[in-house]
């Protein structure tokens, strides 16, 4: 072997740490892929119907389920009830930057804490930075009960 | 120096490439390292749940984990054929930081064996610790106090999980790498090296597609009867502890290997330095190979570890079960209250439904209530005393773990299912 071949032979066994690293590379990429951490699709009660009464939005708790990779997690949501639109579901997720909007009963609006977003009685967008009103569950109502979805639509508009 | 050249054994030069592969070993270790700790959650509540998302769920997660196990059992083996081969080409005595840097990544390569073999929190893991706690409370004069600082209490716990992740994911790796940049490893021949690595690496790729990582049984659903086998590299000492009387253990098994280490480190400055590193050296590897052996020769025809196996291939084919975590201060209305999920959904299901994990059968608690004995005061004396009502563990007394008015929540809800 000539000196003059050395660097190429050299650089031809840079095959080995480089296909060693890219095997497990390829491996590492599909293994941290980002999982969709989706919240499962069950009807969770809000209240009896025949507690919702006046023409204020009402503040409710849900409890809904979200598939977190290894872990199930429980976690409280805010939702108003509009009776000003038949007890339609909103969630009380600003859809400007996620934080919670406060009914506020003398000015007979939603206010957003954050970056001033206002909304109407009936969840839609008055001014401020909010993109559009607030966003809408999926509602309906059985034996009695108000009940949503606050799943997968829920959290793929709030991507949107 | 003439004289040490003059009794230099003759090696054949492929063994050259223990340097590359050692290297390649330890880098496969780091890398898998890192990613499995992109999951694992070192809690002894999740790390079995963890592990076992990695395990079931995760793409590639059961390849990389099997690569990190079979690595470092792989890297123990290498690294000990490094430090044989530099002493046979008497590196001892002429490249003496080298020499150095190997022996000490030899008890490095150990120690992170041992403080890994604890994070699964399986039933291995378990005994792991156990045997662990043992050893290191065994030592003369500073044993009592070495096993309170290693285990954070006076007891296992998951302050003793944080400890053994600590150890195994920062110092030891710190240690590894500091020893690996003072002093770098010799590649006294690149094309040997970066074959020998090549070939290493796609046998233990492959190898760990074959073979999965094993996983027991989670701590809580390990039968009285489980028999623990550590991983290859620990075979020599698990199998030798069977034939020391108790007392001297610890001096077999941290204490002399210890002394060994040491008494290689300075073998430079030792009269006789030659013969007592051949003695150190062939005393070890006679050891490791004639009681792996033996460990292998008495295991191989026990019916009982063929039936461990088969459970254990079937709770790989199990589902993976996530956690339950619970953030929200309110209970969904007709949900399971909080206090159900922490301490019974595990067992007996989310809803009450039961369930059966491998040989344990978790009844159903839907329709508790419709015997008329069972009121809520008969089910809080039922979680006071389970053994008064004829159940068997791993059903266990709550007396200790939660109030009356907890067991009195936990029942109101139990007795309307």
């Amino acid at each position: 072997m000539t000196d003059s071949h050395k660097p190429t032979r050299r650089s031809f066994l840079l095959v080995v740490p480089l296909g060693i690293f890219a095997t497990i590379a390829g491996a590492a990429f599909r293994f941290l892929r980002p999982r969709i951490s989706a919240a499962t699709d069950r009807w969770l009660d809000v209240a009896p119907v025949n507690e919702i009464t006046g023409s204020q939005p009402v503040g409710r708790k849900v409890v809904a389920e979200h598939i977190a990779g290894w872990a199930i997690t429980t976690e409280a949501h805010n939702v108003f009830v509009l009776p000003a639109r038949s007890n339609q579901v909103v969630s009380a997720i600003c859809p400007h930057e996620g934080c919670e909007v406060l009914w506020e009963q003398q000015r007979n609006r939603f206010s957003c804490p954050c970056h001033e977003s206002y909304f109407a009685a009936d969840g839609a967008r008055i001014s401020g930075p909010s993109p559009r009103g607030l966003d809408q569950l999926p509602t309906r109502v059985q034996d009695g009960k108000l009940q949503v979805q606050y799943g997968l639509s829920h959290d793929e508009a709030n991507r949107a | 120096m003439t004289k040490s050249l003059a009794v230099q054994t003759r090696i054949p030069t492929w063994a050259e490439a223990t340097s590359g592969i050692v290297a390649m070993l330890l880098a496969v270790q780091f890398l898998t390292g890192i990613l499995l700790a992109f999951y694992y959650v070192p809690s002894v509540d999740h790390a079995y749940t963890s592990v076992s998302f990695i395990e079931k769920v995760v793409s590639s997660g059961s390849w990389l984990r099997a690569l990190h196990h079979y690595g470092s059992q792989w890297l123990s083996l290498f690294v000990f054929l490094h430090v044989l081969r530099l002493f046979l080409s008497n590196a001892y005595a002429e490249r003496n930081a080298q020499w150095i840097a190997s022996v000490l990544l030899l008890g490095l390569v150990m120690a992170a064996g041992g403080t890994g073999y604890s994070l699964p929190w399986d039933a291995r893991a378990f005994f792991s610790t156990r045997v662990a706690e043992g050893l290191v409370g065994g030592l003369p004069l500073a044993g009592g106090n070495a096993r309170l600082w290693l285990l954070g209490g006076s007891q296992i716990s998951t302050l003793t999980l944080s400890r053994l992740f600590a150890l195994h994911v920062l110092v030891i790796p710190a240690l590894i790498a500091g020893v690996i940049v003072w002093k770098r490893f010799h590649w006294s021949n690149v094309q040997r090296n970066a074959i020998g690595a090549g070939v290493v690496f796609v046998a233990l790729a492959l190898w760990s597609f074959k073979f999965h990582a094993p996983l027991g049984p989670s701590t809580t659903e390990m039968t009285a009867d489980y028999l623990p086998r550590p991983g290859a590299q620990f075979l020599w000492l698990y199998e030798s502890l069977k034939y020391l009387p108790g007392g001297l253990g610890s001096l077999f098994a941290l204490v002399l290997p210890g002394i060994g280490l040491a008494t290689l480190i300075f073998l430079k400055w030792l009269r006789h330095g030659r013969l007592i590193g051949s003695v150190i050296l062939g005393a070890g590897a006679l050891l490791i190979v004639g009681m792996t052996t033996a460990s292998y020769l008495s295991d191989r025809k026990d019916p009982r570890l063929h039936q461990q196996a088969a459970q254990e291939e079937a709770l790989r084919a199990a589902p993976f079960t996530p956690a339950l975590l619970n953030f929200s201060n309110t209970n969904q209305a007709g949900g399971a209250p909080v206090l159900y999920i922490k301490w019974c959904a595990n067992c007996h299901g989310a809803n009450g439904e039961g369930a059966q994990q491998g040989p344990l059968r978790f009844p159903p608690l839907t329709g508790v209530g419709a015997k008329s004995r069972r009121t809520v005061d008969d089910i809080v004396g039922l979680l006071k005393k389970p053994e008064a009502y004829d159940l068997q563990p791993p059903m266990r007394s709550f007396s200790e773990k939660i109030t009356e008015a907890e067991m009195k929540e936990i029942a109101e809800w139990v007795v309307k299912l």
